[in-house]
């Protein structure tokens, strides 16, 4: 282990959490990534005995999920594993396939709520211009926030994951933050 | 008091409120209009151009007259319509555009120069001298005419935005669209029912007739409450569906907490953008007035809006409960006001009607005749009815107008579908051609009556959700009234005085005659000339008048006079909300880079690079001009070894076993020869083959490359190689993705910079021959950190550039300078990057402006001759081969000189012209390595004019400088420092 | 504007960056003996009809997919759209 000590997106030696109402905002710091994709002419190989989901989807997995971001191309998530040379792990689970660490590429924000999936809605329609009814358990979706690109990740109807740019992770929490106080 | 019993409104409930500065009451539900009203304010503002005092005209939004402004300070907001402004406890209300009181207008001297402020006055009257239209006309007009002024502070209150989507969008809430939200809503659809009211109901709650036996009201109670009751509809008062655009889509105002005396840190309004798959447009209808003359004082109201003052609000019109009102109608409709004004109590003295068949439908006198004339500085006392050619003069404290109605076609024609004339209705009617998906319902439709209205929602329902497949059930309609329409073609009265037909931007019938005689007569040059309908209200009560005096004066139809479409929004939407809340530094999102923390930490002055912050540059104690910081950090690097976050540049990860193949497309330059463990320089060229981004390829293995791009291109470059990989040669196996984020990158600079490096390694031979100038590789470092090294230089001296994963960015930042502090370690933001880079001659985003080629670049032989590459064709066309600009560098002859960027080159003795122009100045900086300013520049046959003096002239501020043309490489020029 | 997308259904154009006439797509062969003229055409002459457009539009906020998106550009309705990846490798297959 390198004795650097990291920092999480927003700069700061501890996650970002907090609670707004029903929801609770997790900044996920444990969070894996790697993307995979397929080379021409071979088939979409199983990771970690999982078959990587389809357009559009999430694939749960108790310590490995995937998410399929492209035509051939797919974000296997470690959870737990940010500490890991996660990409090496993937690559050696798919040899064939093109892998690129993408960890410190993100962040990631768990929503969950206390209150079933309406406050989850509710805050999505003032975020996202994605037809929340649409946005069911196991779908995985891009598309804009305040000017930034995002996935939305559905992993349970009291849950969603909001991953974007490290970057903009400040900016990204604000947007969060500002929309859920909101709600109240 | 004029307040009346009954209506919906909580006579319980008390409301505070003041209004030019006086106390007054109203009670909950009350909207401004109907409590001014309900304690006896006829006389509300000022009109636009002549300062006439005006009252409250209609009862919604269609308001031209009742316009006022609320709140104090910063929270001022002009030009709001009193007739749709919800009354709260502590509402603050004035009225607008006049000077001294309102009841004194100072500039009401206006309304005596009217003959001068005729149609079109601004077009003939201010043409000459041409210099006084910014000096003084423009100036007195703007302070003559006009409606409320802005507070010219920001505005302190927060805005939100969000996005819906349903299967059936209904706007209006009225009897149709209350109908329309149910149906679908029973059946399953995801429904969304909007209205701009704040209460549900539309037209229903100001009319007296019953649905079955019961007050319309119960029934609309009801049907909210099933509604509410629906998981799957969503109902949304206070909200305004401003526009609808492609596909579905919908602009929608909620005002969520406008209405509330407390509103403070809550939202304040909403913009939401609606896709709906149907639409079904409810919007009700709007009653038109008949112009006369001096039918714009106050008191003088639509009929409708009368009667909706007195059912809904509980509110007579007059200034006192004794006074009798008159109803000026040419249609049956009018009449109702009487019957329920005489139900309310309310004297009538007579019903004036110009249909000869016109039948008395109550207890009052009917005329059968005209109103041709009104008085009353401050409000109507008096009316002068004409019958059979005799006039006499009738007292009333208020009249009503009943000039028919005309359907709300606003939304139907926003994709241009021009409305239709109904001939029996006599009021257009929506067109063919309407927004896909869109429906038109009730009275929007020409389906005046509540019963057909009620029917006519259910139809759009059903139809709506047949289109998409949604099974659904008729219901049961109430009985409702269902009385004949009669509307009449009585369009004006003529006369000599004037008579408003646009109240808010002050147009009468003489200016359309005025613009008649002066061949305005198209409809959309009848608008421009008098203005007419171009006010906020955007007609809604004027326009059909308007055409109607024009079709008369013309001798043609209505129909073949022509309407006007309209366009969006419906009615204002304030700048504010369409802006979305975030203001300031959220107005767009910031990018930190991951040493942000330490440079914060260190002194850094940052600054917007795109959407990064980035370290312009480190102050020390000491260090009083930006100047100081800077050259100490060049210096630095050149002497010992200094350190920049250069995480900002774009990095996209290309693999695949055709990665070569396509990076040789791309790039203008060979890079599928790369040795693994190399970096190459590499420029890409747009294909009419100027040059547009540059960077570095490194081959981490034989099919894996990390190629880094600007970072003003990143997002750019990215786009175009995925176009290259899908578009243009979908059959190489290639996979892209970015990984900017990913991984902090740091340049290391200078000559100790490797020695610096050996100390954070682990176990790396980075001795020259074994990490050789543009060699790259995968290592650790720190204890096992996975890293990458590129040995590159930006400055011209030995350097490197190490990349780690990007959350310990900002300790190995923290690392370096400690490890470095006996090496005299440095770190320099962008500037001291910029003036080094300019030391070395290196391009940047002022030489790659879009018009410059690899050969300006003097990197012509760059572009391989032996494979095609994007842009590779183009750059080789005459026009661009025979361009002999090159890229040089300048000294000033007198050192103490300043080079200015974007100055122009002329060889000494020549003129200042475009034709005598020789290139311009790129970049400069002073160079603390030279001890002057110095600068890169294109300049004709640069290349072979070493040593020439040429001019630099800068006529932006009169300035030139002599300098002389120097090689681009101020530093190191065989690059023996790189190579070491 | 609503982009159908062919893998993700119907999607908010403001997630897509539009680059123009599909004409792009056909790169001239930089080899052929009139090349300079093949490609002077290629990068500035371009079709700009009043109704059916087959454009390109970018997926950016999205999977980033290119699509070729046919468009009546008087009535802005969409009459469909394919990923230009697999309409090339299509066209490039033997009859």
């Amino acid at each position: 282990m390198t004795d650097l000590a990291a920092i999480t997106a927003l700069g700061e030696s501890a996650p970002f959490r907090a609670e707004i109402g029903a929801l609770t905002l997790i900044e996920n710091s444990n969070l894996a990534l790697a993307s995979l994709s397929v080379p021409r002419g071979q088939n979409v190989p199983m990771i970690f005995e999982m078959t990587l989901p389809e357009v559009g989807q999430w694939q749960a997995g108790a310590d490995i999920s995937a998410f399929w971001t492209a035509p051939n191309q797919w974000i296997i998530e470690g959870h737990n594993r940010a500490n890991e040379d996660f990409a090496e792990l993937v690559k050696r689970a798919a040899p064939d396939c093109c892998v690129t660490e993408q960890t410190d590429g993100w962040v990631a924000f768990d929503i969950f709520s206390n209150d079933g999936s309406k406050p989850i809605a509710d805050l999505l329609e003032k975020l996202v211009n994605i037809d929340v009814n649409a946005l069911k358990t196991g779908t995985a979706v891009r598309t804009g926030l305040h000017h930034m690109s995002v996935y939305l990740i559905r992993r349970r109807d009291e849950q969603i994951t909001i991953v974007g740019m490290r970057s903009l992770a400040g900016a990204l929490c604000h947007a969060l933050e500002t929309a859920a106080m909101r709600l109240r | 008091m004029t307040r009346l019993s009954g209506g919906l409104i909580d006579h319980s409930a008390p409301v505070q409120f003041s209004f030019n500065g006086r106390p007054y009451t109203g009670c909950k539900g009350d909207t401004l209009a109907s409590a001014l009203l309900a304690n006896g304010v006829q006389l509300v503002g000022r009109s636009f151009k002549y300062h006439r005092p005006r009252g409250v005209l209609s009862a919604g939004s269609e308001e031209p007259n009742a316009l006022v402004t609320l709140h104090d300070g910063a929270r001022k907001e002009p030009n709001t319509r009193a007739t749709v402004t919800e009354l709260y406890d502590g509402l603050v209300a004035r009225s607008q555009n006049h000077v001294g009181p309102l009841n004194r207008d100072f500039m009401a001297v206006n309304d005596l120069l009217a003959p001068f402020f005729a149609a079109g006055f601004y077009y003939k009257t201010f043409m000459w001298p041409r210099a006084f239209w910014e000096k003084l006309y423009e100036p007195l007009i703007r302070q003559a005419a006009g409606l409320g002024r802005l507070s010219l502070e920001p505005d302190p209150d927060a805005y939100d935005k969000g996005f819906l989507h349903c299967d059936l969008l209904v706007v209006g809430g009225g009897a149709a669209g209350l109908v329309a939200a149910l149906v679908a809503g029973r059946a399953g659809a995801q429904v969304i029912l909007a209205d701009e009211d704040f209460q549900w109901g539309g037209r229903l709650l100001a009319e007296s007739h019953h649905l079955d036996e019961a007050p319309a009201a119960e029934w609309v109670g009801k049907v909210i409450a099933e509604l509410s009751g629906l998981g799957n509809v969503r109902i949304m008062p206070r909200t305004t569906v401003f526009g609808a655009y492609d596909h579905g889509i919908h602009g929608a105002v909620e005002r969520v907490s406008d209405h509330l005396p407390n509103a403070k840190g809550m939202v304040r309004q909403t913009l939401w953008r609606i896709t709906a798959k149907r639409t079904v447009l409810a919007a009700g209808a709007t009653e038109r007035h008949i112009p006369f003359e001096n039918n714009d004082r106050p008191g003088i109201m639509l009929a409708g809006a009368m009667r909706a003052y007195a059912n809904r609000w509980a509110a007579a019109p007059t200034r006192s409960q004794s006074d009798p009102v008159a109803v000026f109608a040419n249609n049956d409709d009018g009449h109702r006001t009487a019957l329920d004004l005489l139900a309310k109590g309310i004297p009538v003295s007579a019903v004036i009607d110009p249909r000869t068949d016109a039948k008395r439908l109550g207890d009052y006198e009917l005329i059968t005749g005209v109103v041709d004339g009104t008085k009353g500085r401050l409000g109507v006392t008096a009316i002068r009815v004409t019958q059979n050619g005799s006039s006499h003069w009738m007292p009333c404290g208020a009249l009503g107008v009943a000039g028919g109605w005309n359907p709300n076609v606003h939304l139907s024609s926003h994709h241009k579908s021009r409305p239709i004339w109904d001939a029996n209705l006599l009021a257009f009617v929506p067109g063919k051609d309407l927004p896909a998906g869109m429906v038109v319902a009730g009275a929007a439709v020409g389906q005046m009556t509540t019963a057909k209205a009620l029917r006519s929602g259910m139809d759009a329902a059903l139809d709506s959700l047949a289109g998409l497949g949604i099974t659904a059930k008729p219901i049961d309609l109430p009985r409702a009234e269902d009385t004949a329409v009669t509307q009449s073609a009585f369009w004006h009265v003529a006369g000599k005085g004037r008579a408003w037909v646009d109240f808010q931007n002050d147009v009468t019938v003489k200016d359309i005659a005025l613009a008649h005689k002066e061949n305005m007569r198209p409809v959309e040059h009848l608008k421009r000339w008098t203005t007419l309908g171009m006010a906020t209200d955007q007609g809604k009560t004027s326009n059909i008048s308007a055409l109607a005096v024009m079709a008369e004066l013309t001798g043609k139809t209505l129909p073949e006079t022509g309407t006007t479409v309209f366009r969006p929004p419906y009615t204002g939407v304030s700048l504010s909300v369409l802006g979305g809340g975030d203001t300031g530094s959220h107005f767009r999102p910031t990018r930190f880079t991951p040493a942000h923390s330490w440079s914060a930490q260190n002194g850094a002055t940052f600054i917007e690079v795109g959407a990064w912050l980035r370290a312009q540059y480190f102050v020390r104690p000491g260090e009083s001009h930006w100047r100081q910081s800077v050259d100490r950090e060049v210096l630095a690097v050149r002497g010992n070894v200094g350190l920049c976050d250069v995480t900002t540049l774009g990095k996209i990860d290309v693999q695949g076993v055709d990665a070569a193949e396509f990076l040789n497309r791309v790039y203008c330059n060979m890079m599928g020869s790369l040795a693994v463990g190399r970096v190459r320089y590499g420029l890409m060229l747009r294909e009419d083959g100027h040059a547009y981004d540059d960077g570095t390829c490194a081959r981490l293995a034989e099919t894996h490359f990390v190629v880094t791009t600007t970072t003003a291109n990143a997002a750019l470059v990215y786009r175009n190689m995925e176009f290259a990989r899908q578009c243009l040669w979908p059959e190489l196996d290639v996979h892209l993705i970015s990984t900017t984020d990913a991984w902090a990158q740091i340049a290391v600079a200078g000559p100790k910079s490797r020695e610096l490096l050996s100390r954070i390694v682990d176990d790396f031979d980075l001795s020259n021959e074994a990490f050789p100038f543009m060699a790259c590789a995968e290592l650790t470092v720190c204890k096992g950190l996975r890293a990458r090294l590129f040995r590159i230089s930006f400055s011209g001296e030995l350097a490197y550039e190490i990349a780690v994963p990007a959350r310990f960015g900002n300790a190995l930042m923290e690392r370096l300078m400690q490890r470095g502090v006996d090496l005299g370690v440095t770190a320099y933001g962008t500037e001291a990057l910029g003036v080094m880079r300019i030391e070395k001659g290196h391009a940047a985003g002022a030489e790659l402006n879009g018009q410059t080629t690899a050969q300006m670049l003097s990197l012509g032989r760059m572009v391989s001759q032996k494979k095609d590459s994007i842009g590779a064709v183009m750059s080789r066309r005459e026009g661009l081969e025979l361009d002999k600009r090159r890229l040089v560098g300048f000294r000033p002859s007198n050192p103490a000189e300043v080079i200015a960027p974007g100055s122009h080159l002329f060889a000494a003795g020549t003129e200042r012209t475009m034709q005598s122009d020789q290139g311009w100045i790129t970049s400069a900086a002073y160079s603390p390595h030279v001890g002057s300013s110095i600068g890169l520049g294109f300049l004709e046959e640069g290349d072979v004019r070493l040593g020439e003096v040429v001019i630099a002239a800068n006529p932006l501020e009169g300035r030139e400088v002599r300098v002389e043309v120097v090689s681009p490489h101020f530093v190191d020029p065989d690059g023996d420092r790189l190579r070491d | 504007m609503l982009i159908p997308h062919p893998l993700l259904g119907l999607r908010d154009a403001q997630e897509f960056t539009y680059l123009g006439d599909a004409s792009l797509l056909n790169r001239p062969d930089a080899a052929s003996g009139d090349a300079s003229n093949a490609f002077n055409d290629y990068v500035f002459l371009r079709d700009n009809p009043a109704g059916l457009h087959r454009e390109l539009w970018y997926h950016e906020q999205g999977d980033r997919s290119w699509l070729i998106v046919t468009r009546n550009t008087v009535t802005h309705e969409v009459l469909g759209a394919e990923l230009a990846r697999d309409y090339i490798l299509k066209a490039e297959l033997p009859a």
